[in-house]
């Protein structure tokens, strides 16, 4: 027995404050001799400060680097462990993000922290006036671990001089670049170019947000012939709304990358598809495409092989696609798993039935049909008797004609649901006549949907009808649906008790409004911590 | 590892020589103790009546608690790897380990070196993000009020922490 209290030993002196603990097992000692028939004596209190270091920097890991920063301020102990490395794997540096702003008189002290502090950085984000060839060059020599590096231009005035620039993060898995309308970074790009072979994933942020005037001159900031010609390893590239983006720039990437799993060119308004006949010839990895808000052409999707593809995952919200393009791209699609078709005027009835009846709905699992103002109820309810246990996730707000007649007849059938969104609020469409009995519905759910974990439901205090006795029914929700963590309502009276309901039980922030937060599918998507870039 | 084996209970025994019994498949959950079994060679048939693993660093109270932590979550999922991650979440503590964790501050961090002692990640990771939630949106000083923590700080060194701190003032 002696051979285990000496490993059990062993195992506290390596982990634990010395001090600390020899106090510890003192008071112990004491009190075993004192107590021990007794074996609910009262034992001196424990504090904070009789944690170790190490405990302490597992506490710390789960904060901010703002508020890292803060209990640094503490006392000794401390800020000696707030200043650990380890503590500072991931570091923002783009105040408009929530990032720390660096005081531009403080560089020198800045650049030293990177030697010390930041050398175990993995994941960093700088603004416009931190990226400069010396912040570059410390990064490069004193964080050999860094993977995933932002650079944000969106703010840029001008760009710094980079003629001295040597030397760029090698080891790079994750770029991400985003842009300003103006600012060519050709320049700055030329000298780093060599850095980035190992790169796969490329970000590209356009300005997509900040285009007020269709006519207003676009500038082609960034020479994506050049880049991906030092890109050979790419297998995420995601161009979000780059203005100047058109099918000749996604060939010209694809041209270079046959491990390409997933591509996406959301908001960039000159792709019409013309693309990708040969850019799903050429990388036949690819998995996820991402089409939103571009300008599909009708004739140019006919023509593509969707048949030889191995396509899981297909973003075509807000296209303007019509139901035979529509019929004829998702019947092509077996396995299709992932699918947002959402604000498609041309989604219509036939376009659904066309599609049950190719069988290439099979192996869907998550289908986002919002605002599809051409569907009917029968339509739906075919669909959903069908296929609808094997939705994970469904989203079918937005749809005027879907009231509760619908949706409790379908939730029974949605079984092993995990998201689901319903509902329309009433100033965004026509007047919702019917009124919805909340409880009876929330009940549905509650008893049919074990798994669910994110629910929106858009209807307005005005829709729904509840009363006093409707904090039984989400009693009822709170305890069968265990993982529900997210629950989306429109504000007012009827948000106000469910949220209360929920705090009251200890579960904060489960219950939001409509105008904070929006329910989808993207994060179901295999690459949704990939497309992450803010 | 056979059912049978899994069904074998462990005698433990606490800093105030309580005797208490866990099953196997429960106690692996620590590290500690899991790593000493199997080390020591104490899973095997004839070591039934071994003598108790005393954990000389937690009392029976808390031993209890923590065991009652484990028996819920031994049957748990392997939690993946992100320490690649960006920020770690701390609002995705389970409404059972709320209720669990609805203890005093001198309980929680009895249960922080428990957990800590007898290596059990999960338990560790909960309860250091409770504490961390009592962390977060406070400053220096409120921190220091809620965990009675003495400023032992000259006023030399808070003014050399005020000019470092410049470098990432807002």
């Amino acid at each position: 027995m002696t051979a285990i209290y000496d490993m059990t030993r062993r195992v506290t002196m390596h982990d634990v404050n010395q001090d600390v603990n020899y106090d510890d097992m003192e008071t112990d000692m004491q009190d075993f001799f004192a107590d021990s028939n007794q074996p609910n004596y009262d034992r001196p209190q424990s504090t904070i400060e009789k944690l170790p270091d190490k405990v302490l920097r597992d506490i710390f890991q789960y904060l901010s680097p703002k508020q890292i920063i803060s209990v640094g301020q503490v006392c000794r102990r401390w800020r000696t462990n707030s200043q650990n490395p380890l503590l500072w794997k991931f570091v923002s540096f783009r105040p408009s993000y929530g990032g720390i702003q660096v005081n531009p008189q403080c560089m020198d002290f800045f650049l030293q922290l990177i030697g010390t502090r930041f050398s175990e950085l993995r994941i960093v984000e700088l603004a416009t006036d931190l990226i400069t060839p010396n912040v570059l060059h410390e990064l490069a020599n004193k964080s050999p671990k860094l993977q995933y590096l932002t650079l944000d231009f969106s703010t840029a005035m001008q760009l710094h001089d980079f003629t001295d620039l040597q030397t760029f993060p090698s080891r790079l898995k994750s770029l991400t670049i985003c842009l300003s309308e103006n600012i060519f970074l050709e320049g700055f790009l030329r000298k780093v170019y060599t850095f980035i072979s190992s790169v796969e994933t490329l970000h590209i942020i356009g300005t997509y947000e900040k285009v007020e005037d269709e006519e207003e001159e676009v500038y082609e900031t960034v020479n994506v012939f050049k880049l991906k010609q030092f890109l050979p390893n790419l297998r995420v590239v995601n161009l979000w709304g780059v203005p100047f983006i058109t099918d000749e720039h996604v060939d010209a990437i694809s041209s270079n990358c046959a491990h390409l799993e997933c591509l996406c060119v959301n908001y960039c308004a000159k792709v019409t598809g013309s693309c990708l006949k040969l850019v799903l010839q050429r990388c036949r990895k690819l998995r996820t495409l991402f089409l939103a808000h571009t300008k599909l052409d009708n004739n140019i999707i006919k023509s593509v092989d969707w048949e030889k593809t191995r396509i899981e995952e297909l973003d075509i919200k807000g296209t303007e696609l019509n139901a035979e393009a529509l019929i004829s791209i998702l019947t092509r699609l077996p396995h299709l798993r992932w699918l947002d078709a959402s604000w498609l005027e041309n989604m219509t009835d036939q376009v659904l039935e066309a599609w049950q009846n190719s069988n290439a709905m099979g192996s869907l699992q998550f289908l986002n049909m919002d605002t599809c103002d051409s569907l009917n109820e029968q339509a739906l309810v075919d669909m959903i008797k069908r296929h609808g246990h094997q939705f994970h996730g469904l989203c079918l707000g937005g749809q005027h004609k879907l009231l509760e007649y619908f949706w409790m007849n379908m939730i029974p059938q949605l079984r092993n649901i995990r998201v689901m969104v319903m509902g329309i609020a009433e100033d965004c469409c026509p007047k919702v006549v019917a009124k919805i009995h909340v409880d009876q519905f929330i009940d549905c759910i509650a008893q049919n949907c074990p798994r669910l974990t994110r629910l929106e439901v858009r209807w307005d205090d005005e829709t729904l009808r509840f009363s006093d006795k409707s904090s039984k029914f989400i009693d009822v929700l709170r305890m069968k649906c265990l993982m529900l963590h997210s629950i989306v309502l429109s504000d007012g009276q009827y948000y106000e008790l469910v949220r209360s309901n929920f705090e009251r039980a200890d579960r904060m922030s489960v219950v939001r409004t409509t105008e904070m937060c929006r329910t989808g599918l993207l994060h179901c998507s295999r690459y949704f911590n990939k497309l992450l870039f803010n | 590892m056979t059912d049978a084996k899994n069904e074998r209970q462990i005698k433990i025994s606490s800093s105030d020589n309580e005797i208490i019994l866990v099953p196997r498949n429960v106690i692996r959950l620590s590290t500690t103790i899991n790593t000493l079994l199997q080390d020591l060679g104490l899973d095997d048939d004839e070591a039934t009546n071994a003598e108790p693993i005393p954990v000389q660093n937690v009392a029976a109270p808390i031993l209890r608690k923590v065991i009652s932590w484990c028996q819920y979550h031994y049957q748990d999922p392997v939690p993946t790897d992100d320490s690649d991650s960006r920020e770690k979440r701390t609002d995705d503590i389970s409404s059972w380990d709320t209720e669990f964790l609805k203890v005093d501050q001198g309980t929680l961090f009895e249960l922080i070196l428990a957990a800590n002692y007898l290596d059990i990640k999960g338990l560790l990771d909960v309860t250091c993000k409770a504490v961390a939630n009592m962390i977060k949106g406070k400053s220096p000083e409120e921190i220091r009020r809620t965990f009675n923590i003495k400023n032992d700080f000259t006023p030399e060194e808070e003014e050399q922490i005020r000019k470092e701190n410049a470098w990432c003032e807002d």
